[in-house]
């Protein structure tokens, strides 16, 4: 039986759990889409913790929700619509926290930018601080140009779904993900010298 | 778009080559158990909303109702109903009488005087008549046992006001003990006014007069005659003079 489920789309395995409540079939999504979401999640917020929750609760949504699937639509960008609507949600609120938590030293209405030593190459030693260091710049992006560059450069999504996904247009996403580039680049502009 | 692509490589192959974040070993396990969880949240949830629903469940908490409902009415009807004091009528008071004409008053009492007078001279017509003195004495006795009824009234009536205002002003009232002495106190000092109205009150007869009624001879007239002449002609010159 799950031999067969295995062999199924993402589409027929939420059929299947739709219909015939095969919660077998829902395991299988789970384990197919929870490291690619994490990885989307991630890049996004930045915080692990966070974002293993988050992915949690997007599969809870898909659980809970099942009936509000529709089989029109592709079972990757629903999932991933509903991740990133959470991931939004997350990344705002952690941002209002901030703010607050700064602004209790402070004046009041002002945001810090605050100085990353990690920048300078003679810091640079492996790739795994190399990766925190893109993650970071990633971070320094605008939040609808990140999105749209994590979905099309590290997901490797096409402008299609990027669309369907951001309930946006495909010009709008293309011009979203170059100017997101373009910030990471300048962003990055240290490391690529080097 | 391949411009695009070309111009931003570096940064499209940086993004590519980041190592995959890949989610925790326990995830699936945390997942099946925070499903399972709410699972029972919401069984629990429905469960309570059946149970209250079955018949077997239901008898208890109508029993209750109607308990509550009983009481309810028994607490209704032992409770006293609150008037509302602007809606409720002044008590009439049956000792005070308004009085709007006072001379008919007046004379509705000398008329219940006359009556009884004629009364108590019906019933003395029998009797043998007493002397002058007693009738006079008997008279005054009775003339001040009026008065004193109803000076007795009016301070009895007096004392009430000054009962009353004892109490809201805080002043000593009149006791009894010293109610009599006040009437016996009073009676001296009646106003001339309550005097004439007790006067009137009662027709005095010549006889009833304290003269002295003497016979007199028709010398006896003469002389009286002759000196009250002479004391008008002495008057006359005086008044003229003036």
């Amino acid at each position: 039986m799950n031999k067969n489920l295995r062999e199924l789309s993402d589409e027929e395995l939420i059929l299947e759990f739709q219909k015939n409540n095969v919660e077998a079939a829902f395991e299988i999504l789970v384990q197919r889409y929870k490291n690619p979401l994490t990885n989307f999640v991630f890049r996004f917020l930045g915080d692990y913790t966070a974002c293993s929750d988050i992915v949690q609760e997007t599969m809870i949504k898909v659980f809970r929700y099942k009936d509000s699937y529709s089989s029109v639509a592709k079972f990757s960008t629903w999932v991933y619509t509903i991740a990133g609507n959470l991931a939004r949600t997350e990344y705002r609120r952690q941002r209002r926290r901030n703010i607050f938590s700064i602004s209790d030293f402070g004046e009041e209405h002002k945001t810090y930018d605050l100085p990353d030593e990690n920048y300078r190459p003679d810091v640079i030693a492996d790739s795994g601080i190399k990766d925190e260091i893109i993650q970071k710049a990633l971070l320094k992006v605008k939040e609808s140009y990140r999105e749209a560059v994590i979905l099309r450069d590290i997901q490797g999504m096409s402008y299609e779904e990027i669309s369907e996904i951001l309930g946006v247009n495909e010009g709008t996403v293309k011009s979203r993900i170059n100017r997101g580039r373009a910030q990471l680049q300048e962003l990055l502009k240290d490391i690529y010298n080097e | 778009m391949e411009n695009d692509e070309k111009k931003y490589e570096k940064v499209i192959n940086t993004l590519k080559n980041l190592k995959e974040v890949k989610a925790p070993e326990n995830f699936e396990a945390d997942l099946r158990r925070r499903i399972n969880s709410e699972k029972f949240s919401k069984e629990e949830r429905k469960g309570f909303w059946q149970n209250i629903f079955v018949p077997a469940r239901l008898i208890p908490s109508l029993g209750l109702i109607a308990a509550a409902v009983v009481v309810f009415y028994v607490v209704e009807t032992n409770s006293e109903d609150m008037d509302n004091p602007f809606l409720i009528e002044p008590r009439v008071r049956t000792d005070l009488i308004a009085v709007t004409d006072y001379k008919q008053l007046k004379e509705e009492h000398q008329n219940e005087l006359k009556k009884s007078e004629s009364l108590e001279k019906e019933k003395n017509v029998p009797e043998p008549k007493p002397n002058q003195s007693e009738l006079k004495s008997s008279r005054d006795e009775r003339t001040k046992g009026r008065e004193k009824d109803e000076i007795s009234d009016k301070l009895t009536s007096e004392q009430d006001f000054a009962k009353v205002q004892g109490k809201t002003e805080g002043t000593v009232s009149v006791s009894e003990s010293t109610f009599a002495a006040i009437i016996d106190s009073v009676q001296l000092t009646v106003p001339s006014e309550a005097s004439s109205d007790l006067v009137a009150g009662q027709r005095i007869t010549k006889e009833e007069l304290n003269f002295r009624q003497v016979q007199l001879s028709e010398k006896e007239q003469k002389v009286v005659n002759e000196l009250k002449n002479q004391v008008q002609n002495s008057e006359r010159p005086a008044k003229y003079q003036k």
